[in-house]
């Protein structure tokens, strides 16, 4: 959604949420061409849309409004059987000793968007690039509390030398029992890495747990040529990558940085044959 | 373990209370403070070192870089006294407007900080005129400007813009970063550089200005 945005003209320094409210038809085209792609569910454009991250682009008092117009605007134009999950992105903010912000103000603040993407109306919840666990088990209990609909909870690790973390330090597998003990219905990991990358990732999660695993790679490593941001892999290998995902154990997949429906409309090919 | 293992000790294992204890105990027992800084600086480059090989993660590094700062607090009453001036350069640092994003930043103004750079760090979503005024303020000899979306990038070339039309580009070493930044960028833009990540940062910030 977000680079999508970008291309069709959102300038830096403005939040994507703002859209739901200035450019309603654009967020609603998108939407609708990910559902032509074959998409089973959509993520509302909220992913920035907590009160301490809308706060960083001064327009925190637009909160409710937006996580509200957002699912609104999804609904109006999701066909039968289709999903509306209500994103949640990270705050922006760090505990000690990297920032300065504490848990409950993690709390106060998931709270606040869950309790608004509820009320809205949404099939289930979307946490996801959280590359702190404890501020990805505030949303998930966060989201928990305030509705019973199921809640998808995703990390965002980066492969080292020794295996796969999260950029605070979390292993997977303290990911995975968090995450689970939380309350969370399906544990996944998306962003920072490509397809390729996630391949080996996924099977890391699925002996740490029954719950189903949810897989939303980028497409490759961002690049830049002649000033602009290029993600060099292509829809075809990436669905490719995805089918394997899927054998490794994945049951949900989609595409995350760089992807565009015609990811999606691959992956639909390859694994619904549509 | 002599004082200087116990100094390089005290800063991989981020803590504060002992680094500071370890300064202080400097200070008092008339040791030569160059031995406990240069024990300090070798063991903040371990840190970033262990960082690269995945060892360290951010909180690691963080603390690390925290307990430096603040035995360098301690020393810099004595230092600023003349004789044994480290302070190695004067850098204004930022993310550049439109752009929210400050953990690599954060990051590589802590590691400059801890090494002995003067670091003014302006935070995120700074205009570019902040970049400069402070700048010409405190004569600083370095610029860092961070950038993580391709769509603020094009602010670092704005900013080096303004400075040749004010004519002080050549007043100060540009440095960028941020996740989209190539060599190419660096060159279009005529920046001075740019560093894989924050550890080599400083290595070219002392790069830059010969020393």
């Amino acid at each position: 959604m977000g680079s999508m945005l970008i291309d069709q003209g959102l300038e830096p320094g403005t939040p994507p949420e703002k859209w739901n409210a200035s450019h309603p038809e654009k967020i609603q085209k998108i939407h609708l061409d990910y559902f032509n792609a074959g998409s089973d569910a959509v993520l509302t454009n909220t992913f920035g849309g907590s009160r301490m991250k809308l706060t960083a682009h001064k327009q925190g008092h637009s909160t409710e409004k937006y996580n509200q117009k957002a699912v609104k605007l999804a609904r109006e134009i999701c066909p039968e059987n289709r999903f509306i999950a209500g994103d949640i992105g990270p705050s922006g903010a760090f505990l000690p000793p990297v920032g300065t912000v504490s848990v409950s103000d993690f709390e106060e603040n998931f709270l606040e968007q869950a309790g608004y993407l509820a009320d809205a109306d949404i099939d289930f919840f979307f946490i996801e690039t959280m590359f702190d666990l404890k501020e990805a088990e505030t949303a998930v209990k966060a989201a928990r509390s305030v509705s019973k609909i199921p809640v998808f909870a995703s990390i965002t690790f980066q492969k080292t030398k020794r295996g796969y973390f999260t950029i605070m330090g979390d292993t997977v597998l303290n990911c995975v029992k968090t995450l689970e003990k939380a309350g969370a219905n399906v544990i996944g990991a998306n962003c920072t890495i490509g397809s390729d990358e996630m391949i080996d990732l996924i099977p890391l999660i699925s002996q740490e747990t029954n719950l189903p695993i949810l897989a939303k790679p980028n497409a490759g490593k961002p690049q830049l040529e002649n000033g602009k941001t290029v993600y060099l892999t292509e829809p075809k290998p990436f669905a490719k990558d995805i089918e394997q995902i899927i054998k490794n154990g994945a049951r949900v997949v989609g595409g995350c940085c760089g992807s565009n429906p015609e990811f999606i409309k691959e992956i639909a090919k390859q694994v619904k044959g549509e | 373990m002599n004082f200087a293992d116990n100094c390089k000790e005290a800063i991989l294992n981020g803590d504060i209370g002992l680094t500071e204890k370890l300064a202080n105990k400097a200070i008092s027992e008339n040791i030569d403070i160059n031995l406990a800084i240069d024990a300090f600086s070798l063991a903040i480059r371990e840190a970033g070192d262990l960082f690269e090989e995945g060892e360290f993660f951010l909180p690691e590094l963080m603390r690390s870089a925290e307990a430096m700062k603040a035995a360098m607090t301690i020393f810099e009453p004595i230092l600023k006294e003349g004789k044994d001036d480290r302070i190695l350069g004067k850098v204004v640092i930022g993310t550049i407007e439109g752009d929210i994003h400050d953990i690599g930043k954060t990051l590589v103004a802590a590691l400059l900080s801890a090494e002995g750079f003067e670091v003014h760090d302006l935070g995120a979503d700074v205009p570019i005129s902040a970049f400069i005024d402070k700048a010409v303020e405190v004569d600083a000899q370095i610029i860092c400007i961070s950038a993580l979306l391709t769509t603020t990038m094009v602010g670092q070339k704005k900013l080096i813009n303004q400075l040749k039309e004010k004519k002080l580009r050549d007043k100060f070493k540009i440095l960028i970063g941020g996740a989209p930044i190539s060599k190419k960028w660096v060159k279009e833009i005529g920046a001075d550089g740019s560093a894989e990540n924050a550890v080599s940062s400083v290595k070219l910030a002392r790069e830059v200005l010969g020393i």
